[in-house]
C-alpha cells in the first residue's frame, strides 16, 4: 500500500490541495469559490472518505487506538456514563458531546491518533537505533501507539470541558438550574478523568521532551478554545477585527497545536532528528489548518441551502472577506444585511 | 493561634539562619523564600491572554496558607541534609514545591465549580466571578503549566510520581461521589477518599523532591510516609474546623461538607452514638433540616474529638517516619509541624 500517496490524499480529502499556504493568496470569497478543485473537493461523498479512512486504518495494523475499549472497562467510564443517563431530557450540552463522541468517531475523534499513526509508520525507525527493546506492530512502535491515544484523549478532555454552561446566563428555556449544575460537575469530571489518563501515559512513555510537547499542546489548545468562547460570547459585536494573521495564530492554538506537536512527538519517539521532528510538525499543523479552513468553507459551497446558511463571522472566509473590502466597507455590509433582517447572529 | 500559624509561616521560630547562620544565606532559607514563590509562579504561567492569565494567578496572591509547598521545602532540605549534610536546595526541588502548589490550585478550581462553591480564602471564587466556562480552562491552563514545568525537570521517575497525584485527584472526586452502606467500608471509603484528594499530593511532592535529592530508596519511603500521614491528619482536622469553626476564620463557609451531602469523619463517628443518622447519610442530608440536625447530632457527640484523636494517631505515625533522619533544622521544623496541623484554627 501506498503511504506516501496516501498522507498525500488526507489533505486533499480535508478540502485544501497541496501547501496551505496557497489559500492565503486569495483575497476574497468570490474567488475562492468558483475555483474548481475545492468545489470538487467538498462534493466528493462521505462514502470516499470512509473508504480513506479504513485503507489507513488497514495500513497502521489495526483500528486506530483502544481509547474507547478501554474507557469501557474502566470503573470511573462506566460511573460516568450511569450519571450521564441521568442527564437525559435536560439542555445540557454535555448530551451532545457524548452523542457526538459515540456518533463522530470514525470521522473526526480518531483522526488526530490515526494521522499521528501514519506519519509514524511513513517516517520508520530512524537510524539511530537505540531503541531495540521498542516492539513494533505493523512498523510502528508500541510507544507510537501510545501517543497516538494520548493524542486523541487531550482533544476529547477538551471537547467535553468546552460544553460547561456558565450558571448566571441560564435561560429558563435551559430547564432547572439543578439539572445544569449537575451536568457541569460530570462534565467535569469526566474531562479531567480523560486529562489524567493522557498525563498517565506521557508519564509512561519515559521521554521528557515528549511530555513536555504534549503539555505545551494542552496549554495552547486551552488557549485557543477560551479564543473561541470570548469571541462567539461576545454576540452583539459585528466582529473582532481581527486580520487573516490572527486569525491563523488563534486557529493555530484552538486546531492545529494538538496534531503538529503530537506528530512532532511521534519523531521524536523514533529518535529522529530535529529536521524530520520539523518536517512532522508542519504537515500536523498544515492538515489541521486546512481541516478547519474545509469545516469554515462549507456553509459557502453548499448549494441547496442558499438561505439559511449559518456560519461564524470569525470563520476563515468572512475574515479574508472582511479583510479584502476593508473594514468600513465590511460594516456596512453587515448593516445593510441587518437591515434586510437576514443576519442572525445564530453562530 | 492564627498568629502563631502566621508566625511560623514567616519562620520566626525556627528559621535556621536566624537560630545559626549556616553555609547557606539567609534568602536561601525555606519557607520565607517562599514569599517570592507566589512570583515564581506567575512566572511559570507564560499566558497571552490577559484575563485567563488573570484567572489563573487569582489564588497564587500569597494569601493562602502555602501549607503544600511549605512541607515540600522544608522536605527536600531535610532529605538533603541527611544525605549531603548539606541543606542547599536543589533548583529542581523548588520547582516540586510549585508545581505542587500549581496542581493543588487546578483542583480547586475544579473542585469549586464541582460544588458551585462561592466563596474560598475569604474571597469569591473564579467561578463566581468569570463563570463556570471560564473557570474550568482556568484550572486546565494551571494544569498544564504544571505539566510544563514538571517535564522541564527532565526526570521520568519524578514525572511519574507527580502524575499519580493528578490520577489519585480524580479517583478522589470520584469516590465522594458515591457512598456505601455497611458502616466498615463507610469509614474505609472515607478514609481512602481522604488520601486520594489531599493526601496523595504531599505525599507524592515530598517523595519527589527525596528522589531528586538522595539515591536511599530507604528516604524515599521515609518521605512519601510523612507525607502521606500529615496530609490525612491535616484533611481529618480540616474535617473537623468546618464544624467547629465560624466561616470567617476559615475563609469559607463552614458545614459545606454537609451541604454537599459529605458524610466526614465527625459524621461517621457520630453516627455510631446515634444510629438515626444513617439515614440522614443515606440520602446524603437532602431533606430540609437535614444539615441542622446532623451538625446538632455531632455536636452532642464525641465526634469531634474521636477525629481529633484520629488525626493525632496519623500526625504520630509522621513524627515517627520523619525521625528516621538524620537531625537537622528541617527536620525539626517538620516535626513541629505536624504539631500544628492538629492545633490549626484556620
Amino acid at each position: 500500500m501506498n503511504l506516501q500517496r496516501l498522507l498525500l490524499r488526507f489533505p486533499g480529502y480535508l478540502g485544501a490541495l497541496g501547501p496551505p499556504r496557497r489559500l492565503w493568496r486569495f483575497p476574497s470569497l468570490d474567488t475562492i469559490s468558483p475555483v474548481g478543485p475545492w468545489r470538487g473537493q467538498s462534493s466528493r461523498s462521505p462514502a470516499h472518505w470512509n473508504q480513506v479512512v479504513s485503507e489507513a486504518e488497514k495500513i497502521v495494523g489495526y483500528p486506530t487506538s483502544f481509547m474507547s475499549l478501554r474507557c469501557l472497562l474502566s470503573d470511573e467510564l462506566s460511573n460516568i456514563a450511569m450519571q450521564v443517563r441521568k442527564l437525559v431530557g435536560t439542555q445540557h450540552p454535555l448530551l451532545t458531546t457524548a452523542r457526538g463522541l459515540v456518533h463522530d468517531s470514525r470521522h473526526n475523534l480518531q483522526l488526530r491518533g490515526l494521522v499521528v499513526l501514519l506519519i509514524s509508520k511513513a517516517a520508520g525507525p530512524s537510524g539511530v537505533n537505540t531503541s531495540q527493546n521498542y516492539d513494533t506492530v505493523s512498523g510502528i512502535y508500541s510507544c507510537q501507539r501510545s501517543l497516538a491515544e494520548i493524542t486523541e484523549l487531550i482533544h476529547t478532555a477538551l471537547l467535553v470541558h468546552r460544553g460547561i454552561v456558565n450558571l448566571n446566563e441560564l435561560q429558563s428555556s435551559d430547564g432547572p438550574l439543578k439539572d445544569m449544575q449537575f451536568g457541569n460537575k460530570i462534565a467535569i469530571l469526566s474531562g479531567d478523568f480523560l486529562l489524567a489518563n493522557a498525563c498517565n501515559g506521557l508519564a509512561l512513555l519515559q521521554n521528557t521532551k515528549v511530555v513536555e510537547l504534549l503539555a505545551s499542546a494542552l496549554m495552547d489548545l486551552v488557549q485557543g478554545v477560551y479564543h473561541e468562547n470570548s469571541t462567539s460570547a461576545t454576540g452583539n459585536y459585528i466582529t473582532d477585527d481581527i486580520g487573516i494573521s490572527t486569525w491563523k495564530e488563534q486557529t493555530f492554538l484552538s486546531h492545529g497545536a494538538l496534531l503538529a506537536k503530537s506528530c512532532q512527538a511521534a519523531m521524536e519517539l523514533a529518535k529522529h532528528d530535529a529536521e524530520v521532528q520539523d518536517m512532522a510538525f508542519q504537515y500536523g499543523k498544515h492538515m489541521a489548518m486546512s481541516h478547519k479552513i474545509n469545516s469554515d468553507l462549507q456553509p459557502f459551497i453548499k448549494e441547496k441551502t442558499s438561505d439559511c446558511v449559518t456560519f461564524h463571522l470569525n470563520s476563515a472566509p468572512v475574515v479574508l472577506h472582511q479583510e479584502f473590502l476593508g473594514r468600513d466597507l465590511w460594516i456596512k455590509q453587515i448593516e445593510e444585511a441587518q437591515e434586510k433582517g437576514r443576519l442572525n447572529y445564530a453562530k | 493561634m492564627a498568629l502563631r500559624w502566621w508566625r511560623w509561616r514567616r519562620g520566626c521560630s525556627w528559621r535556621p539562619a536566624t537560630r545559626s547562620p549556616g553555609p547557606s544565606s539567609p534568602g536561601h532559607a525555606g519557607p520565607p523564600g517562599l514569599r517570592a514563590a507566589s512570583d515564581a509562579l506567575a512566572q511559570e504561567l507564560l499566558i497571552s491572554t490577559t484575563e485567563l492569565k488573570e484567572m489563573s494567578e487569582y489564588y497564587f496572591d500569597g494569601k493562602g496558607k502555602a501549607f503544600r509547598p511549605i512541607i515540600v521545602v522544608l522536605m527536600a532540605r531535610a532529605c538533603n541534609s541527611h544525605y549531603n549534610n548539606s541543606r542547599d536546595m536543589q533548583a529542581s526541588q523548588r520547582s516540586i514545591a510549585l508545581i505542587a502548589e500549581m496542581i493543588h490550585t487546578a483542583s480547586l478550581v475544579h473542585d469549586d465549580v464541582i460544588d458551585d462553591a462561592s466563596s474560598r480564602r475569604g474571597k469569591h471564587t473564579v467561578n463566581k466571578i468569570w463563570g463556570e466556562k471560564k473557570a474550568v480552562l482556568a484550572g486546565d491552563l494551571i494544569l498544564s503549566a504544571a505539566s510544563i514545568a514538571l517535564a522541564r525537570i527532565g526526570n521520568t521517575t519524578v514525572i511519574s510520581i507527580l502524575t499519580q497525584v493528578i490520577e489519585d485527584l480524580v479517583r478522589g472526586e470520584f469516590l465522594q461521589l458515591g457512598s456505601k452502606e455497611n458502616e466498615n467500608e463507610r469509614f474505609a471509603h472515607y478514609l481512602e477518599k481522604t488520601f486520594k484528594k489531599t493526601a496523595s499530593l504531599i505525599a507524592n511532592s515530598c517523595k519527589a523532591v527525596s528522589v531528586l535529592g538522595c539515591p536511599d530508596p530507604v528516604v524515599h519511603e521515609i518521605a512519601y510516609q510523612y507525607g502521606k500521614n500529615v496530609g490525612i491528619a491535616f484533611q481529618l482536622i480540616d474535617d473537623v474546623l468546618d464544624f467547629t469553626s465560624c466561616s470567617d476564620q476559615m475563609g469559607k463557609p463552614t458545614s459545606a461538607d454537609l451541604k454537599l451531602g459529605l458524610a466526614t469523619g465527625p459524621v461517621l463517628f457520630a453516627c455510631q452514638q446515634f444510629p438515626e443518622m444513617n439515614a440522614m447519610i443515606m440520602r446524603r442530608f437532602s431533606l430540609p433540616g437535614d444539615v441542622d440536625r446532623a451538625r446538632q447530632y455531632v455536636l452532642q457527640s464525641d465526634g469531634v474529638q474521636q477525629t481529633t484523636y484520629l488525626a493525632q494517631r496519623y500526625c504520630h505515625e509522621a513524627v515517627r517516619e520523619i525521625s528516621k533522619l538524620r537531625p537537622s533544622p528541617e527536620r525539626d521544623a517538620l516535626i513541629q509541624l505536624s504539631e500544628i496541623v492538629l492545633t490549626r484554627d484556620k
